[in-house]
């Protein structure tokens, strides 16, 4: 299931690229190095805007600052009543727990349906197909006046307690299509030996499957990190705020005259996703490859 | 077939043959719904029961502190007909998924089409055009783009200093503040052209090889070999990028303050239904909202799948 970047030597796309005029390969990159320049250039133009003098933001669009001055990181961090080192640890909280709580969750409905027979068990499937597809504003109001009722509003148990109950039918497929790719013959060879259904999950499946754990707990941590709208609604008390609620108080608040500050925040608040994206690469791209993630 | 010779994890089921549901339920099910118990629950607590609920709420009056008043069709006949804002929530949406989803989509083949070339590089190339779409839907991205689009942003000092040109401020005028959204969508797209990838690495090349012989052109090529095999992915891609341009949110949030403006160009449904919901505290009127954003989500849906025998190549 990798897709392999490189075309192997010997292969038709090997003697396509060789046979290729130099010109035309030349093409080729100048074209891509071009899309992808444009692209990178707001992202490269953000990280310069933080670390620039106040005055110049807006009166250069070139990326080489006059002088650096981290100045805008302390004050976008102290910017607000509550710091952003408060914000940071309440992203990194809801996005641990998150992560914890999909890949127990996940990988345990996707064993029932990757390997165990039950009655109904075509039918739950299709269900959970049908919930991929569901928009969340179908079930949001009654979401929350559910939470509302707990006494969970402005906690993060609407945020994380969900994880824990495999509500991202979403990494439930992607287990399941990388469960049915395991040898049976491992399964049944341990169930002859008398293991039980549940030896088999955590002794054989999850440590044969830690690709696929690996791709969900980074997407998770990464769309949880990322996530606006739950914070939005039953996060209320700046003291809970993540990151992304943060950023958004500032844009509010103090935006308009502090824009060094607001992109040095904006651009920390990458930084982790950045560093995830550095690391696993390879892994988030074969995910996006083989199951159509969304983004 | 004895049980030793074909074991299964749901010990029994077979042997009882043609038992009744309920025996069979009671044999060999017990540990697939033990393992099954955690996403029951919330399916039933955060999905299925919600999505009873939220009907019943779109008959009601309803605003959190007293209890739900029916009032039968009332919020659906408001919204159809006296709605003026739900209209220009409508139209800011279809615009947005009309312009966004092909625009994306054309690029997002384009560039994989480039790709598939054999080029040196193509991991780190990959990498690249994939980074926007990953960090695209965060707030911190929004932010980004509302600077660069201001009056004194990036895109006008480019503008100016390149060809003399005196750009808008675009994030404040109507006229293109949502084309500045569809920009922010087209951009991220990185993800659809990594499926795209993918799937032009499944076909055979020899089949270009055969055309080429046939002295084929590279344009013809395109839209008799590549295109035809490649219309499973491109349905899939339509219908992921199309629902989630249907729900999005975030950016346009950010970019307007929350409040859809100026002039509610850039009022996106879902953002319609925020504001309805948790402004002003409108929780029937919302749901009635949310049942017709799923209506037309599924109306489309169910036109993609029917109409995708006449369009979609499958293996024969």
């Amino acid at each position: 299931m990798t897709i392999d970047a490189r075309p192997k030597p010997g292969s038709l796309e090997a003697e396509q690229a060789e046979r290729r005029p130099l010109w035309r390969s030349l093409l080729i990159h100048a074209a891509l190095i071009a899309m992808c320049f444009v692209m990178i250039y707001p992202l490269l133009w953000m990280v310069s805007a933080s670390v620039r003098p106040q005055d110049e933001i807006f009166s250069s669009a070139s990326l080489i600052p006059s002088a650096i001055d981290w100045g805008a990181y302390w004050r976008g961090w102290n910017g607000l009543r509550v710091s952003f080192g408060t914000f940071f640890l309440n992203s990194f909280v809801i996005a641990a727990l998150a992560v914890i709580g999909n890949v127990l969750a996940c990988s345990l409905t996707a064993f029932a349906f990757a390997r165990l027979e039950f009655f109904g068990k075509r039918f739950w499937f299709a269900i959970m197909l049908v919930t991929l597809m569901l928009p969340y504003q179908v079930t949001l109001i009654p979401q929350y006046v559910l939470f509302l009722k707990l006494g969970w509003v402005d906690t993060i148990l609407p945020l994380v307690v969900p994880k824990f109950l495999a509500a991202d039918a979403f990494f439930i497929f992607l287990m399941v299509q990388f469960f049915r790719g395991i040898p049976r013959e491992l399964d049944e060879a341990a169930m002859m030996d008398g293991c039980s259904a549940w030896r088999i999950y955590w002794k054989i499946m999850l440590p044969l499957s830690t690709p696929v754990l690996a791709t969900a707990a980074v997407f998770t941590f990464i769309w949880t990190w990322d996530d606006f709208f739950g914070p939005l609604i039953y996060l209320n008390d700046m003291r809970q705020y993540t990151v992304m609620l943060g950023l958004r108080t500032f844009t509010d608040s103090t935006g308009e005259s502090d824009f060094g500050g607001l992109f040095a925040m904006s651009v920390a608040s990458l930084v982790p996703i950045f560093l995830l994206f550095l690391v696993f690469q390879r892994l988030l791209i074969e995910g996006i490859a083989t199951t159509g993630i969304k983004r | 077939m004895t049980e030793a010779a074909q074991p299964t994890l749901a010990a029994g089921g077979e042997s009882v043959g043609r038992a009744s549901g309920w025996s069979r339920f009671a044999e060999g099910s017990g540990p697939g719904y033990l393992f099954l118990t955690p996403w029951l629950i919330g399916l039933f607590c955060f999905t299925l029961g919600p999505i009873v609920y939220s009907f019943y709420l779109s008959f009601t009056r309803f605003d959190l502190l007293t209890a739900p008043d029916w009032v039968g069709l009332e919020n659906y006949r408001r919204i159809l007909t006296e709605d003026p804002k739900f209209l220009a929530s409508m139209r800011v949406t279809f615009l947005y998924v009309l312009f966004s989803v092909p625009l994306k989509l054309a690029f997002a083949l384009a560039v994989a089409m480039l790709l598939n070339k054999g080029i040196k590089g193509l991991t780190l190339y990959r990498a690249l055009f994939y980074l926007p779409s990953l960090l695209g839907a965060s707030v911190a991205i929004a932010i980004l783009w509302r600077a660069i689009f201001s009056a004194d942003g990036l895109i006008n000092q480019l503008l100016w200093s390149l060809f003399g040109i005196n750009g808008p401020s675009w994030i404040t005028n109507p006229k293109y503040a949502l084309w500045t959204l569809v920009a922010l969508g087209v951009w991220q797209f990185g993800s659809p052209m990594i499926i795209f990838l993918a799937g032009l690495r499944q076909i055979p090349q020899d089949m270009y090889e055969a055309a080429s012989l046939d002295g084929a052109s590279a344009w013809r090529q395109f839209w008799k070999i590549t295109l035809p095999l490649l219309t499973p992915i491109v349905f899939f891609n339509v219908i992921i990028q199309t629902i989630e341009a249907f729900k999005s949110f975030t950016p346009a949030f950010i970019i307007s303050g929350g409040l859809g403006g100026p002039v509610n160009s850039t009022l996106f449904y879902a953002l319609y239904l925020y504001q309805e919901a948790f402004s002003f505290f409108r929780m029937g009127y919302a749901s009635a909202l949310a049942w017709i954003l799923l209506v037309i989500i599924s109306v489309f849906t169910a036109i993609s799948f029917l109409s995708s025998r006449y369009w979609v190549h499958y293996d024969d």
